[in-house]
């Protein structure tokens, strides 16, 4: 009893009042994910506070660290982290091998569409996919008719974003092919997991991510032009006023490989160079972290001051190689997407690994059928626009807004998909003072040079907000590390 | 191994620029505040403003020179391009632009580094928190030379890195010189005389140095000709021409680059003023006339070295 003051009660475990709400739960499966019980049993040691202070300091580290997205104002530029949160998303070895021989699957099929389309266009003439949802795309580049690119990879860094639907299956949401970013965060998620909670890991064996650097140099020497032994290679961004710049830095100085701006480069006699100390030195392998659009101003955009003029045709005439190829956008159109599947099955006569999220696709008779008779619990979406415009989702729209789009799917069918609402599985995520469920995705990261390497894990995002499905940056999603157990 | 991009040779450069401009800028602010201390008047801050060329454009923004708006004018005015705050924020930005051409500690230190300096505000200004200001930035500014020195690659980046460091670093020692003659030799006391010209030495971390070459005392012709000819002073004139040379031969015969005509020129130039000294009676405006020339020269190698190696 007369200790009875200096008695402090214990403090609960940590996941103890955590309830996913009927979401699949990353760390606890339905009723309890064996292959996480160790790691479940060292966060549950963890007390409340001590997990945010650990959180916080890791936060200011990112902001010493500089690993941040710059924001300018007139003067000042300002720092942002991307938001971290410090408890872990965790796959099991049979999950990643799921996604990793899903992801190589996919990503083949993209290459062998994209080398299709540019050449022959088998595809087109077996009506497989129908011609004028391609060759009428906006990111489909005509230039690219009979353009040979090394070992036919047109899509040498994807990004595909997979999510996990209520019954704890893998979905792909979308895949990436133009430029896709993100990269930098998982291995510096890693990084500043391993300082901050070097006691959550001990004794787990999780799946490297520091190899990155070293195979995407691998990758890029792989597809120099042909008889070019020890390639240059640079990375083209569009400078420090571009929000992903801290990565650009990070990919160039992994690979060893300068990182250039569009003035840097100059094209002469269709070969593209850059302007040292010691005058011009060829550059062979661009990765480049710039649109088509803004390529070459001879090309495309003739406004563009980020390109080289010049550029596009040495690219042509293969006296230097760009990654991605120019006009992989058409790959990853919305509309192409609905068909991925039948992609996979049309080259490589497998079905698909992963699978789509269920896809009616409106222009077929029967898609746009069931698409009209449950309109109020279907998400549609209008393939030719981007950034969620014009999307409607069934269940949370007005009558009137379901009557206007009956009204416009019936006129122009074939702009519309639609897709049942996905309930995304959710990790538990320190949100003030508690843990709760925030819904997840996962965007892995394939590099192709001769053959596809997959990074293990991949970047595992989190949207914040309560109930909230959106897990961009922009609005208000931020990150975790991914745990690979092997 | 490809060769360095020209854009970044000048990133580089003015990287090591602008920490050593913050560092000497905090050095004579320090000392001016010090050296006024006995002053019935004050500190002339008038003084700071003329050494940098500012006193036209304080002015038409400023009413008077009272210590809190030269202070801030120095310190903290991001309008001010010369202001610590401006060149520690331009070293930053020139730091990002090379960021994978530097070490991961340098741009750590140098990011926690200007997140301190932009936290100083007026109230770091006053009689006794200047000095503490000042040496946060003399410190900062040091313990990124330190980094640097021990994890830079000792490639053509680093070349660059340490001849714009050295060439400002010429350019501030005979700021701090002239700052000091131009109160100094006019002191008849000699006691009061003998505390400053310490002061000034101590300004620039030399006073133990110039002790050890010079146990007698302190004359000024000493302390000038130490400043400006001893070759084992990092801080010395001649020790950073000297350094200079060394990089830029580096520069033509390690990494490759072509030697340059002109800026082989602007080098010449300076040395030879260097060598032909203020003559040996020493007067304040003699004095003055040579450190001028020499800041002309220095500028000289700055734009050869810009045309021939930046763009």
């Amino acid at each position: 009893m007369k200790h009875a003051a200096t008695l402090k009660p214990k403090p609960p475990p940590l996941l103890s009042d955590y309830d996913a709400n009927d979401f699949y739960c990353e760390m606890m499966g339905r009723n309890g994910l064996s292959h996480t019980r160790d790691i479940r049993k060292r966060l549950n040691a963890l007390d409340i506070a001590a997990l945010r202070q650990r959180a916080r300091s890791a936060e200011q580290e990112l902001l010493d660290l500089g690993i941040t997205f710059t924001v300018y104002s007139d003067r000042d530029a300002i720092d942002r982290v991307l938001p971290f949160d410090v408890i872990p998303r965790i796959l099991s070895p049979a999950d990643w091998k799921t996604i990793r021989s899903g992801v190589k699957q996919r990503v083949a099929a993209l290459n062998a569409f994209l080398h299709d389309i540019y050449h022959k266009q088998h595809v087109l003439k077996d009506g497989v996919i129908p011609a004028e949802l391609v060759l009428g795309n906006e990111d489909y580049r005509e230039e690219m008719q009979g353009v040979e690119v090394p070992h036919g990879t047109y899509v040498h860094i994807c990004g595909t974003d997979i999510v996990r639907d209520e019954k704890g299956n893998f979905r792909v949401l979308e895949d990436n092919a133009r430029c896709p970013s993100g990269v930098s965060y998982v291995i510096e998620n890693r990084h500043l997991m391993m300082r901050a909670f070097p006691d959550l890991a001990e004794g787990i064996a999780i799946a490297d991510v520091d190899s990155y650097g070293a195979q995407l140099a691998r990758a890029m020497a792989a597809v120099a032009p042909k008889g070019v032994s020890t390639p240059t290679v640079a990375l083209l961004s569009p400078g420090v006023y571009n929000s992903a710049y801290f990565e650009h830095v990070y990919l160039a100085r992994e690979m060893g490989a300068p990182l250039v701006e569009g003035p840097d480069l100059t094209v002469e006699n269709d070969k593209v160079y850059m302007r040292t100390t010691n005058g011009l030195e060829e550059v062979h392998v661009i990765y480049r972290r710039i649109d088509d659009a803004f390529l070459d101003p001879h090309a495309f955009r003739p406004d563009s001051m980020l390109g080289v003029p010049g550029l596009f045709e040495a690219y042509r005439k293969g006296n230097v190689t760009l990654a991605n190829a120019v006009g992989t956008g058409v790959a990853d159109d919305k509309a192409v997407y609905a068909y991925m599947p039948r992609i996979i099955k049309y080259y490589l006569d497998e079905d698909p690994i992963i699978e789509n999220v269920p896809t009616n696709i409106c222009r077929e008779h029967e898609g746009l059928q069931v698409t009209l008779d449950n309109l109020d619990k279907l998400v549609t979406k209008p393939v030719g626009e981007a950034g969620g415009y014009g999307v409607v989702i069934g269940p949370r729209a007005s009558k009137r807004e379901l009557k206007d789009l009956r009204a416009k799917l019936t006129k122009d069918p074939s702009n519309y998909i639609s897709q049942p609402m996905i309930r995304l599985s959710v990790c538990p995520t320190l949100v003030g003072r508690a843990i709760e469920p925030r819904h997840v995705d996962l965007r892995p990261f394939a590099l192709t040079g001769d053959s596809t390497w997959v990074l293990p894990g991949g970047l595992t995002r989190v949207a914040l907000k309560r109930g909230s499905l959106v897990v961009n940056s922009s609005q208000g999603g931020g990150s975790k590390d991914t745990w690979v157990l092997v | 191994m490809s060769s360095l991009l020209a854009r970044f040779a000048g990133n580089i450069y003015w990287l090591g620029r602008y920490l050593e401009r913050a560092e000497n800028i905090a050095r004579i602010l320090h000392i001016n505040e010090t050296y006024g201390r006995d002053d019935p008047q004050g500190p002339d801050w008038r003084r700071v403003l003329r050494l940098y060329s500012d006193e036209k454009r304080f002015l038409d923004e400023h009413e008077d020179t009272s210590p809190p708006a030269v202070l801030r004018f120095y310190v903290l005015d991001r309008n001010n391009p010369t202001s610590i705050s401006s060149a520690i924020a331009s070293a930053r930005e020139n730091a990002r632009s090379v960021r994978h051409l530097i070490s991961t500690e340098m741009w750590t230190q140098l990011n926690i580094f200007s997140g301190n300096v932009r936290a100083l505000g007026q109230r770091d200004l006053r009689v006794n928190t200047l000095s503490s200001a000042a040496n946060l930035v003399v410190t900062g500014c040091q313990t990124f030379e330190g980094i640097a020195e021990g994890t830079f690659l000792r490639g053509e980046p680093w070349c660059f890195y340490q001849i714009g460091k050295y060439l400002e670093r010429a350019d501030q020692t005979t700021r701090i010189l002239d700052i000091g003659f131009d109160r100094l030799l006019l002191d008849k006391d000699d006691a009061v005389a003998l505390v400053q010209w310490n002061l000034l030495l101590r300004s620039v971390s030399a006073y133990h140095a110039y002790r050890s070459r010079h146990p007698g005392g302190s004359r000024p012709h000493d302390i000038a000709s130490f400043l400006l000819y001893d070759t084992e002073f990092p801080r010395a004139v001649a020790l950073c021409v000297q350094r200079l040379t060394d990089r830029l031969q580096d520069i033509e015969t390690r990494h490759n680059s072509r030697r340059d005509a002109d800026v082989e020129a602007a080098r010449r130039a300076l040395e030879f003023s260097l060598e032909t000294g203020p003559g040996s009676e020493l007067t304040p405006n003699r004095l003055h006339k040579f450190l001028d020339g020499l800041q002309i020269d220095l500028g000289n190698v700055s734009n050869a070295i810009r045309n021939a190696y930046f763009v």
